[in-house]
């Protein structure tokens, strides 16, 4: 009886989190599970939608504006970062997430993700990364994969790809997660920690992108992952396919 | 017993010498003597070495103008004196710090020595400079090295009877209290705090520096971000969590900051800018001084959204704007561009106590009442919507076009209610510019920011031009134009190249503006600007 009770508790939550609109994802993009994660984690922490400010990227991912009933603000591309650090400074009360993909958060507004790593500014960051600039039609970004053909690299990217986690690492982010949007137990989990986390948490979402990433690179194939925690960032520096909390310092 | 005219004396020392510190202390020394000052510096963009010079102006009367020429050259070295021997008048005076041969325990106080020597030469009681240093230093070993080091410039200097003291029996105007002597940007932070600033980010840069280390000091929570495009999207932020917030810059700044505008204009978040400007393009000159960011900031973002922009031209009004942009931001939701500019901003003037006002403050926003069903973009009348701060409801604020709820939209329709909406907001704006003087019968001169002070200047000494001062040139405050139909001439007074303001005022009147203009780093110089004026043909 218990368990029907907390069950039902938990799916008012989650319809409270709803605003009622519809997203307007492809189908089959794990963006519709990101959201479903993202909804658990605040419900399972309980908290009140009016006290979570969630500030988003412009991109696919960050239509969820439309979608999360939370204080959201939809910034602009790059931008979410500062705009949450600006909100907590304000009103450290209020649990601050900024929300972007990987050409918001590494490629964009590489340098907000480095100085509020360096800060340890009191927010999660939830990235997004689905390797290629999507809803500009699927260019690279600085996270795509060598040698992956894209409509600007139609010879294959020249460059190595640039990894989040390792920015923050070296700039001295707290909290380092990476999850697969695939694995809604998993992402939910890893998000009630990020948000539990006293100072800065980055949560990276590897979530492959369904129509423009048609050259899907071999390393980052979901069964060559691994899960393993570590105590120092230098054993899970540059090392792309580890999953689960990568590093915590309380 | 009054002075005749002014004085202007030049002190010029290589950075790091204490030049700027000497010109605060020795102006406040004059203020104790009952003289209105005005000390305006110089300097490249280097910490040590080079050429730092004050002009400083004291008088009977309040001085608005730094002069072309001036009466006394006090320089640290021989490339100095160099750099200004031109400067000084005919019958002026001209010394070089070495030749004095003034002892001093070391060369960090050679700056109160040259204060001591100079004090005596003008003729005043040493007593006063020394209650000055007293107020100044209040580490007792830095004070009484000060001292002794003032004292020992006092001693080799002597009362050379100069001109300004003809006819004049007591040079004391009574020593009194209630001179004001502060900054541009001290006045602007004083009235910062009152407008109850609550987040201030600023990524520093000349010449708003001041404004960071003085709210640095204050109660206000101050960010010093990693760019400033953070900056100002962090302001946003606080802004939009409940506090008055703001940032400040230059033009090279605020390039960076105009997609943050464009979004506070959408979004409709209460901020405030300030924009002090130097002279550019681009880097240009970092030091000196241009007010010709005024298309900038009005033009600044893509697409249309209302904004406000202030251009206080003194003490006062730089107090007084420095609170009511924050009001004026908070009552429309709109960013409110506040522009000073170096010479402004850095230069020492000063004031009667009391005319830096009262300023009402409004009440700081506490949200809405009742979150229920709570729209963030409320349709109204006014166009201004009800605000709601996170803590109180869960709400939407948007930087894409968005319906009354705040969600996004690419509908027709609600696009244009929207624009309809936001556009509307400032159309109840009322003044925006102020008179001086009387009819003109010669022409009326129009300033907008730091030229209006030494526009005063002048025509007090030039009863037969007025004066119209924009204090807020954006929204063109319209009804000047039935005013403007009936003067003589216009004659726009700006420190740009192109006449900005000039051609504002062209464009929203339909009427013929004469341009006097400089952008060559400088303040309008008094002699400069009455030979401009007086040379233009009817």
């Amino acid at each position: 009886m218990e368990f029907v009770k907390q069950f039902f508790e938990i799916m008012n939550k989650l319809s409270d989190l709803s605003t009622g609109v519809q997203p307007t994802w492809c189908p089959g993009c794990g963006n519709y599970l990101v959201l479903a994660a993202i909804k658990k984690a605040i419900g399972e922490l309980n908290l009140e939608p009016k006290d979570v400010v969630a500030t988003y990227d412009i991109g696919c991912a960050a239509n969820m504006v439309n979608n999360l009933n939370v204080c959201g603000f939809a910034t602009l591309h790059g931008r979410s970062i500062p705009v949450a650090v600006g909100v907590k400074m304000a009103n450290p009360k209020l649990t601050v997430i900024a929300q972007g993909g990987e050409g918001g958060i590494v490629t964009e507004g590489g340098n907000h993700l480095i100085h509020a790593a360096q800060r340890n500014d009191d927010i999660t960051v939830i990235l997004n990364n689905n390797y290629v600039f999507a809803l500009t039609t699927g260019q690279t970004s600085a996270a795509t994969p060598k040698g992956l053909k894209t409509r600007s690299t139609p010879e294959g990217n020249p460059f190595e790809p640039l990894s989040a986690i390792d920015l923050a690492a070296v700039a001295g982010a707290s909290f380092l997660a990476r999850t697969q949007s695939s694995d809604l137990a998993q992402t939910t989990e890893i998000l009630k920690s990020a948000i539990r986390h006293k100072g800065f948490s980055l949560v990276e979402i590897i979530q492959p992108c369904v129509i423009w990433l048609k050259d899907y690179p071999e390393e980052n194939k979901s069964e060559k992952y691994q899960e393993k925690p570590f105590k120092d960032i230098k054993d899970f520096f540059n090392k792309k396919n580890y999953l689960g909390i990568l590093y915590e310092k309380i | 017993m009054k002075m005749k005219g002014n004085f202007s004396l030049k002190i010029s020392g290589p950075a790091g010498t204490g030049i700027m510190r000497a010109g605060e202390t020795f102006s406040k020394a004059l203020n104790r003597l009952g003289f209105y000052t005005l000390v305006y510096p110089e300097y490249p963009s280097q910490i040590r070495g080079g050429d730092n010079n004050l002009q400083i102006v004291f008088s009977s009367e309040p001085v608005n103008s730094p002069n072309e020429k001036i009466d006394l050259l006090l320089a640290f070295n021989s490339e100095c004196l160099k750099n200004h021997r031109g400067e000084v008048k005919k019958a002026g005076r001209t010394y070089e710090l070495g030749e004095l041969g003034i002892k001093v325990e070391t060369e960090l106080v050679k700056n109160s020595a040259t204060l001591g020597f100079l004090w005596k030469i003008l003729g005043f009681d040493l007593k006063v400079l020394e209650e000055q240093l007293r107020e100044d230093f209040k580490e007792e070993k830095i004070f009484k090295l000060n001292l002794s080091a003032a004292r020992s410039g006092f001693s080799k200097g002597k009362d050379v009877g100069l001109r300004i003291w003809k006819g004049v029996e007591n040079r004391e105007l009574g020593r009194r209290k209630g001179i004001i002597n502060l900054t541009g940007n001290e006045a602007l932070v004083r009235g910062i705090l009152v407008g109850q600033c609550g987040f201030a980010a600023i990524y520093p840069m000349t010449p708003i520096n001041a404004v960071l280390t003085e709210l640095s000091k204050s109660i206000v929570t101050v960010f010093r971000p990693e760019d400033e495009v953070a900056g100002i999207l962090a302001a946003i932020g606080a802004s939009y969590a409940g506090k008055r917030a703001m940032v400040a810059t230059s033009g090279g700044g605020f390039s960076l900051m105009t997609e943050g505008l464009g979004m506070a204009g959408i979004a409709e978040i209460p901020l405030v800018i300030v924009l002090g400007q130097r002279a550019g393009p681009s880097t240009g000159m970092a030091t000196y001084s241009s007010q010709a960011d005024l298309n900038f900031a009005i033009y600044a973002g893509q697409g249309e959204f209302p904004r406000i922009i202030l251009a206080p031209g003194d003490l006062q009004e730089l107090y007084r704007f420095g609170a009511e942009a924050f009001n004026l931001a908070e009552e429309y939701q709109v960013p409110v561009i506040l522009m000073t500019d170096k010479y402004l901003a850095e230069s020492r003037f000063s004031a009667n106590e009391g005319e830096l006002k009262e300023i009402k403050v409004l009440k700081v926003s506490s949200g809405v009442k009742n979150p229920e069903d709570y729209k963030r973009y409320q349709l109204t009348k006014s166009g201004i919507s009800p605000r709601a701060f996170p803590g109180q409801t869960a709400f939407l604020t948007n930087s894409y076009e968005h319906d009354e709820k705040g969600f996004s939209t690419d509908e027709a329709e609600m696009r244009n209610e929207m624009m309809e909406k936001r556009r509307g907001k400032l159309s109840g704006l009322k003044g925006g510019f102020e008179k001086y003087g009387e009819e003109g019968k010669r022409g009326t001169l129009v300033s907008w920011g730091s030229t209006k002070g030494i526009l005063l200047d002048f025509i007090k000494e030039n009863p037969d031009y007025n004066l119209i001062h924009f204090w807020r040139p954006w929204p063109f405050p319209q009804e000047v134009t039935s005013i403007l139909k009936k003067v003589k001439k216009i004659i726009a007074v700006e420190g740009n190249y192109s006449g900005q303001m000039a051609d504002l005022i062209e464009l929203k009147t339909g009427l013929k503006v004469q341009k006097i203009l400089k952008d060559d780093g400088r303040p309008f110089f008094k002699e400069e600007l009455e030979q401009k004026i007086l040379k233009l043909k009817c």
